[in-house]
């Protein structure tokens, strides 16, 4: 990785290819053809030695940046010879590439922390989960890299379908979109999860029926004001990825109720914001107890 | 009150410890707070067990209301018999939407097209263990209660645990799990044990697992030699932490490799001749093996890195191997 001269020559490139392309469309007119031709010439020659001033400080730069990887014994030191005003610039450009470089792996592999392990055979992925601002659990997954990637521990939940995901996106190909479906479905676990916690711990008033380890299905017991009438609610969260439920349910001994304009605004509302910030409003509303 | 009625109350009250024997009956609910009075948890266990019987029998309950007390026992203390784990395979679609009320009909239902005459009871635990216990009886006679088969699953796990199932009723218990749990297939996970919750925890992954942290933690500044040793030391500890994990591990109690080898010393021609392998199994015992194996690896009484042998019983979840000349199938 060649930091911000590359990119630039990279998309200079495609620039090119474009252009080259969009060429056998035009009709060459010859005279201002050549003149053309001529001035691109120019132009590409100064960009030449442009490029080459600039891998000329890029090759200064890499020699001054610690190298990533080795003890501090191994490193070298080598005479620059470059005045004390400008080394002072060049360490800060050396290390202002350092971490351009670093940020860029980051992304490149999704942003996660990750390590190399087993001599670099493998690496160590850490998926935090978060929700509402509060950080969660952290899971942590290691991928055997030879000869083939493969999943090697990990501490996920058996509820969560590791090996279907890894199938659903191909692992040898594109480890950053496998990364990214499980960190997905970790983290709206972590968030149905939660979500349920803080229903036990602000609505006492709300018993709570039915819940399994994956939370994809919540059954909440609420009791009507008006004669103490109990009401069932099912939350299902079909879809893993997300933590809000992709249907609600009501059942009464009152068919009527669960029809009544209220009780409908009041499940469009459980659809569409987390189930204990919705009771808050529908309590508020003196729709339940 | 029938007298097998009467022995299966009679010999469940002789199973419950007696120190365990007031808070199961309590939680059981179903003595009146006077017969709950008028019980002497002094006397001996038979004495106890027929009062117990008299006020059953005063209140009529029925084998229904003690087999949920022997549920309830069991739930309560799960880590007894041997528990043998088998997993679940190729999901359908909509296995991962099976909720309980679904699950319960659907088991139910297969089971008793499977086989006429079992009694199913099924309950959810507060950890959101399911629980059944089947009894089984043939077209011709009633559900035998005294050799109940109890099954333990999580929904949306691939793991089922299973406890007293005889081979003759397996096929059918494990047909009634597939289908509805929707799967295609089960098939056993080589994992057994008699404590419930060490299997459970290791599958789950409920306990402290270690993997490589870019930060380790720094060696304390000692004399060379002692560095070495040190650095040494912190190397296989960090080692075993990582293989088997930190702190309190699930506490499996064997494991067994079963080693199916043909003889190799080539002066012995009679012997290296024969064509079937020599079978040989050797077994790992240990109040907690997971923690004795890590601590051998940490202090380097089992080399490290820690082979594939031993490391597979956590990273496989598995406490059963079975390993041939070619290659160990772990």
């Amino acid at each position: 990785m060649e930091g911000a001269s590359t990119r630039g020559v990279l998309s200079h490139l495609s620039l090119l290819e474009v252009q080259a392309r969009n060429r056998g469309s035009q009709v060459p007119q010859q005279p201002s053809r050549v003149k053309e031709l001529k001035a691109k010439v120019e132009a590409l020659t100064s960009q030449r030695d442009q490029l080459k001033a600039e891998l000329q400080i890029h090759k200064k730069l890499q020699k001054l940046r610690a190298p990533a990887d080795k003890h501090e014994e191994d490193g070298e030191d080598e005479e620059m010879d470059i005045d004390s005003k400008s080394s002072e610039l060049f360490h800060l450009m050396a290390r202002h590439s350092e971490l351009t470089d670093l940020l860029h792996a980051h992304n490149l592999i999704g942003g996660y922390d990750a390590i190399t392990t087993n001599g670099g055979k493998g690496m160590c992925f850490s998926l935090a989960t978060e929700y509402e601002g509060v950080y969660l659990d952290t899971y942590n997954l290691e991928l055997n890299l030879k000869p083939k990637v493969r999943i090697s521990r990990h501490n996920i939940p058996p509820f969560i379908p590791l090996n279907s995901l890894a199938e659903q996106s191909d692992l040898q190909t594109d480890v950053g979109a496998f990364l990214a479906t499980v960190s997905q479905h970790l983290n709206a676990f972590a968030g149905r999860r939660q979500q349920l916690k803080l229903v036990k711990e602000q609505h006492k008033s709300v018993e709570v029926m039915e819940s399994n380890l994956l939370c994809s299905i919540l059954v909440l017991m609420f009791t009507v004001p008006k004669d103490k009438t109990p009401l069932l609610c099912t939350l299902e969260y079909t879809d893993h990825t997300r933590c809000l439920p992709t249907r609600v349910h009501l059942n009464c001994h009152d068919k009527l109720l669960p029809d009544s304009p209220n009780w409908k605004k009041n499940c469009s509302l459980l659809k569409e914001v987390p189930v204990h910030r919705a009771l808050m409003a529908i309590k508020k509303d003196s729709d339940i107890v | 009150m029938d007298n097998s009625v009467k022995h299966l109350l009679q010999r469940l009250i002789r199973r419950i410890p007696a120190s365990m024997l007031k808070s199961t009956l309590d939680k059981w609910g179903r003595l009146t707070a006077e017969n709950r009075k008028s019980l002497d948890f002094t006397q001996s266990k038979w004495t106890i067990a027929q009062e117990l019987v008299s006020i059953c029998e005063e209140s009529e309950l029925t084998v229904k209301h003690i087999t949920e007390l022997e549920m309830i026992y069991i739930t309560e203390n799960p880590n007894q018999g041997m528990w043998h784990t088998f997993q679940l395979v190729d999901p359908e679609d909509d296995a991962h939407s099976v909720e309980l009320m679904q699950f319960k009909e659907q088991f139910k239902s297969h089971l008793s097209e499977l086989k006429r005459n079992v009694s199913v009871k099924i309950k959810k635990h507060t950890d959101e263990a399911v629980w059944i216990r089947v009894a089984w009886g043939d077209g011709l006679s009633r559900p035998n209660h005294l050799k109940a088969t109890y099954v333990v699953h999580y929904l949306q796990t691939p793991y089922v645990f299973v406890n007293a199932l005889s081979s003759k009723h397996k096929p059918l218990l494990l047909q009634a799990l597939t289908l509805s749990t929707k799967h295609q297939q089960i098939k056993a996970a080589n994992l057994s044990g008699q404590k419930l919750t060490a299997l459970r925890d290791l599958l789950m992954r409920q306990y402290q697992q270690v993997f490589p942290t870019k930060y380790p933690s720094p060696l304390p500044e000692k004399l060379r030699i002692e560095k070495v040793q040190a650095e040494a030391s912190a190397n296989r500890h960090r080692m075993a932490g990582e293989t088997f994990g930190d702190g309190t591990l699930p506490a499996l109690q064997s494991a067994v490799f079963q080693l199916e080898t043909k003889f190799k010393d080539p002066t012995n021609e009679a012997m290296t001749q024969r064509d079937e392998p020599f079978i040989c199994s050797v077994k790992f015992s240990s109040s907690n093996l997971l923690e004795s194996l890590r601590h051998c690896a940490a202090s380097g009484i089992a080399s490290t890195p820690v082979t594939p042998l031993l490391s597979s019983i956590p990273l496989k979840g598995r406490n059963y191997f079975v390993i041939t000349d070619n290659v160990p199938t772990a």
